[in-house]
């Protein structure tokens, strides 16, 4: 089991209730994809930075979770740029960044199981009607952030197992064991989620 | 082939009765566990045999978490095939890898999922999960991230967050396996003084020399089942042939 991506701390973002951060994050989401201006999503992305100042995890976690995110913008808004134009190109980094940066901001600073308790709130509604599991989404959601970094620990491990034995690093002798031990894990995890009694009872389902 | 009398376990407050009749699991045309009927109500069972036996099936078979595609199982008169959320308010299961068991990042709220899956009231959780650390010696565990603690402290953790739902019966799955000889004798007095019952899968033959019952499967069959030391000394002599 690796670290996982919650960062305890005692800020202000951590102090915050774990629905009003994801409520923002959602608003956020939408409103960097309502617009085009830079005027208007450069302050979005410089407050997602602000967001991470604000939560200050450790500066070699932080490094570590944004490198992927980097390269990834860096690759799409640089196949936006030669497709439809270096404006463009800016639009889809910033809006990118933007997101990134508030998320990454909201899984540093809330624990898994008020993640999970927040979910269920805000889904309540459609839950009740009846069109939606709240508990079983919510699950799915906090399992997510739980196996992210159990991935990328897998990942090193195979990476360093086959190095010891002298092999290149190639994608496919990489992805196959890990889709394998990801699999296996989540058939474990499963089964212990069941062992501990869920999906709880409920009256009417 | 005898079976001790259970009425001479310590104290029969937390007995649980066991019943397999004729039960039995079979994946993809493969037995795993041959039918079999068995009855069990001892405080102390250990199932001991050679790996691929069977043994974890066996286990996971009385918690609900396989359900018998042949016979049934019961536990206390109910069907883990119909009734398993039921069943699992009283059967703890714990695993081998506490990895694979902590299911949320920090000790408190992974003890506190299962507590909320039951129903209790959300301002008693915190006083229940403190309570069942402490008095597993782990208290200073509660704030703790799972991926920073050591194997021993792990498997304890994942053994108090089945505790703290109070299971008459507690299904163990090589819990000492990944353990150094420290934290086996940790798990092994943790289990001694378990109030609830205890099923104990492993291949740690002195974990459950003072059981009360012991059953040795083999390719998918209960092969023994005898006293601790009958059934130790028998499986010994076979895996010494």
């Amino acid at each position: 089991m690796t670290a996982p991506l919650y960062s305890p701390g005692d800020s202000l973002l951590h102090r915050a209730p774990a629905s009003a951060k994801l409520a923002g994050l959602v608003v956020l989401g939408t409103a960097v994809f309502l617009t085009a201006d830079l005027a208007l999503l450069l302050p979005a992305a410089l407050a997602g930075v602000l967001l991470l100042a604000i939560v200050r995890p450790p500066r070699a976690r932080l490094t570590r979770q944004l490198a992927g995110s980097a390269i990834l913008i860096g690759l799409v808004a640089l196949i936006a740029g030669l497709s439809q134009g270096w404006h463009q190109a800016a639009v889809v980094a910033l809006r990118f960044s933007a997101i990134v940066l508030a998320a990454l901001a909201v899984t540093l600073s809330t624990r898994a199981a008020d993640m999970l308790e927040a979910i269920e709130a805000l889904l309540a509604p459609l839950d009740r009607r009846g069109l939606v599991d709240s508990a079983r989404i919510a699950l799915a959601v906090s399992l997510v952030l739980r196996f992210v970094p159990d991935i990328l620990g897998h990942y090193r491990e195979i990476r360093e197992a086959q190095a010891a034995r002298g092999l290149d690093a190639n994608p496919l002798a990489l992805i196959v064991p890990l889709v394998v031990r990801t699999l296996k894990d989540a058939d474990d995890i499963a089964a212990a989620i069941e062992a501990r009694g869920f999906p709880p009872d409920r009256p009417g389902r | 082939m005898r079976h001790p009398d259970p009425s001479t376990s310590a104290d029969n407050a937390a007995v649980v009765t066991v019943e397999l009749d004729r039960a039995g699991v079979v994946i993809d045309g493969r037995t795993i566990i041959a039918p079999t009927t068995l009855t069990l109500k001892e405080r102390r069972i250990g199932v001991i045999g050679a790996n691929g036996s069977g043994k974890s099936t066996f286990a996971r078979l009385l918690n609900g978490l396989v359900v018998p595609t042949t016979g049934a199982v019961r536990i206390d008169g109910l069907d883990t095939a119909r009734e398993a959320a039921k069943i699992r308010r009283s059967v703890g299961f714990v695993f081998q890898n506490p990895d694979n068991q902590i299911v949320f990042p920090i000790i408190a709220e992974d003890m506190a999922f299962g507590l909320k899956n039951s129903g209790l009231a959300k301002v008693e959780i915190p006083t229940r999960v403190t309570a069942e650390l402490a008095r597993l010696g782990i208290a200073h565990l509660v704030e703790r991230a799972s991926h920073s603690l050591s194997g021993g402290e792990k498997q304890l953790a994942a053994l108090a967050a089945v505790l703290v739902m109070r299971p008459k019966l507690v299904v163990f799955d090589e819990p000492t396996t990944l353990l150094d000889l420290k934290n086996r004798n940790r798990i092994r007095a943790v289990i001694d003084a378990l109030a609830a019952s205890a099923l104990v899968v492993t291949h740690d033959l002195d974990l459950v020399e003072r059981f009360d019952r012991v059953l040795v499967i083999e390719d998918g069959r209960i092969a023994a089942d005898d006293t601790p030391r009958a059934a130790i000394a028998w499986y010994r002599e076979r895996a010494a042939a």
